[in-house]
């Protein structure tokens, strides 16, 4: 997979763009949503599958419904498809790019409809709640989904919360703050320090 | 404000500000490239945390997506609509699977690809990139398996707790087996894998020592009536089941 294939060219160099298992899906996304954003229906089939898990699972732990996490999760994935050509993969990898979209869709969506204390309800009575197949508990294996586990654990307290409720509670800082009982500049230090420690742990880097 | 403004990095990242703020923090950022640079790590990391949230989506959002891309332009500079291709035909097929076989599919791919790359992770000492390519080709087969038109979908509990779910592809001639949730079958055993049918039954295999979940593909399924288990020792010396069967999958239906 290179520029090399010239475009306009054959088809089977089109074809033959997307390999069969790149042994990095993170390069792999890559690949697939610049395939994606020249019209690749067949890349996206597979761009599909490496991240419509991840898509649904995000809006569903944000917005708890799961008729409403598909809606969400079918719009943010055709607006992959639509807006591919806009990925710049100087500013992070497909996979955020695409995650980013699902996020803030998300907490659009739950930011447009509940109040803060209703979602605080329904988030507390959330833990532990049921997988959508018993066969799907063996997801909890997944290899990344763990490694972001075991980083989120390295947060202090305070860090871990703020995160969490921010990002999978789709609060606001001010909510999150009046969550917590925290001063609203603690809150604000929590995040992004503990976001660096996250992406220390996680060995993300951007190179611009 | 500058410190202050920029303290808010962190929160812009996590989607967690109001819109006057985040436009605010918007004009912030261009005006600074190192914030620009920091954001978008932090951006980056962020996104990180949807891998915590995984969960199979329903098998319809596939269906109805892929429609609605297909009457849905994009936005320049990408090129115009295509009609599908061949290749899009051909995965299509896919889709021709029960919902419960393709939530089920899913799951075992995940739960097989974590295995995988955590047994690397133990065996790191000397040949982990063989034993990494092998792992990875047989990942490969396994989601071969998963994706064949003819899978089939077959599970059946495990005495004392948990689940064996086998995924078989008569044209393959291969399967997948996973167990989930099974008791730990002590040290120095495994659970085994029998394939029973009227010659009687013959092993297809081990699975990881020690543990109560793990994933195996197996090959020579055709002519199976049933997939026995049993615990064994874990070296594989058993050639026919010593220990009373713990869970039977069967075959037909």
């Amino acid at each position: 997979m290179s520029d090399s294939a010239n475009d306009g060219s054959r088809r089977a160099d089109h074809l033959s763009a997307v390999p069969p298992l790149t042994p990095d899906p993170a390069m792999e996304a890559n690949e697939l949503l610049r395939a994606v954003a020249r019209g690749d229906e067949a890349a996206f089939e597979r761009l599909y599958d490496l991240v419509a898990p991840r898509v649904y699972g995000l809006a569903r732990r944000v917005l708890r419904d799961p008729a409403q996490a598909e809606e969400v999760a079918q719009e943010v994935l055709v607006e992959v498809w639509r807006t591919a050509s806009r990925f710049d993969p100087a500013r992070g990898s497909a996979t955020a790019w695409v995650f980013t979209i699902a996020h803030r869709r998300a907490v659009d969506r739950v930011r447009s409809e509940q109040a803060g204390a209703e979602r605080a309800r329904r988030l507390a009575a959330a833990q532990g709640e049921t997988p959508y197949d018993e066969v799907v508990d063996q997801a909890t294996a997944h290899l990344e989904q763990q490694q972001v586990r075991r980083c989120i654990q390295t947060l202090t307290g305070l860090q871990r919360e703020a995160i969490t409720l921010a990002y999978y509670g789709g609060y606001t800082y001010r909510e999150v703050a009046e969550l917590l009982g925290t001063a609203l500049p603690t809150i604000k230090t929590r995040m992004r320090d503990g976001l660096i420690r996250l992406r220390d742990c996680l060995g993300v880097e951007v190179t611009a | 404000m500058t410190t202050d403004v920029h303290a808010l990095a962190g929160a812009y990242a996590l989607h967690a500000l109001s819109d006057i703020e985040r436009g605010a923090f918007a004009r912030h950022l261009a005006e600074c490239e190192s914030c620009a640079h920091e954001v978008a790590e932090l951006q980056e990391t962020a996104a990180r945390l949807a891998d915590g949230a995984w969960s199979v989506p329903p098998p319809r959002l596939r269906a109805n997506v892929l429609a609605e891309i297909r009457q849905t332009r994009q936005a320049p500079p990408g090129h115009a609509d295509r009609p599908a291709r061949a290749s899009a035909s051909t995965a299509g097929g896919r889709r021709r699977r029960s919902l419960a076989l393709a939530a089920a599919a899913a799951a075992v791919l995940a739960a097989g690809t974590g295995t995988v790359s955590y047994v690397a992770q133990e065996q790191r000492v000397r040949d982990e990139r063989a034993t990494a390519e092998a792992l990875r080709a047989e990942a490969a087969q396994i989601e071969a398996v998963l994706a064949a038109s003819d899978a089939q979908l077959r599970s059946a509990p495990v005495t004392g707790g948990g689940q064996i779910t086998m995924v078989l592809s008569e044209s393959l001639d291969e399967g997948v087996v996973m167990l989930s949730g099974a008791r730990p079958p002590g040290a120095g055993k495994a659970y085994q894998l029998w394939f029973v049918a009227a010659g009687g039954p013959d092993s297809r295999g081990v699975m990881t020592s020690g543990e109560g979940g793990a994933t195996k593909l197996i090959k020579k399924v055709r002519g199976m009536d049933t997939l026995g288990v049993t615990i064994e020792p874990d070296d594989g010396s058993a050639k026919t089941p010593n220990a009373p069967l713990v869970a039977s999958v069967p075959v037909q239906v």
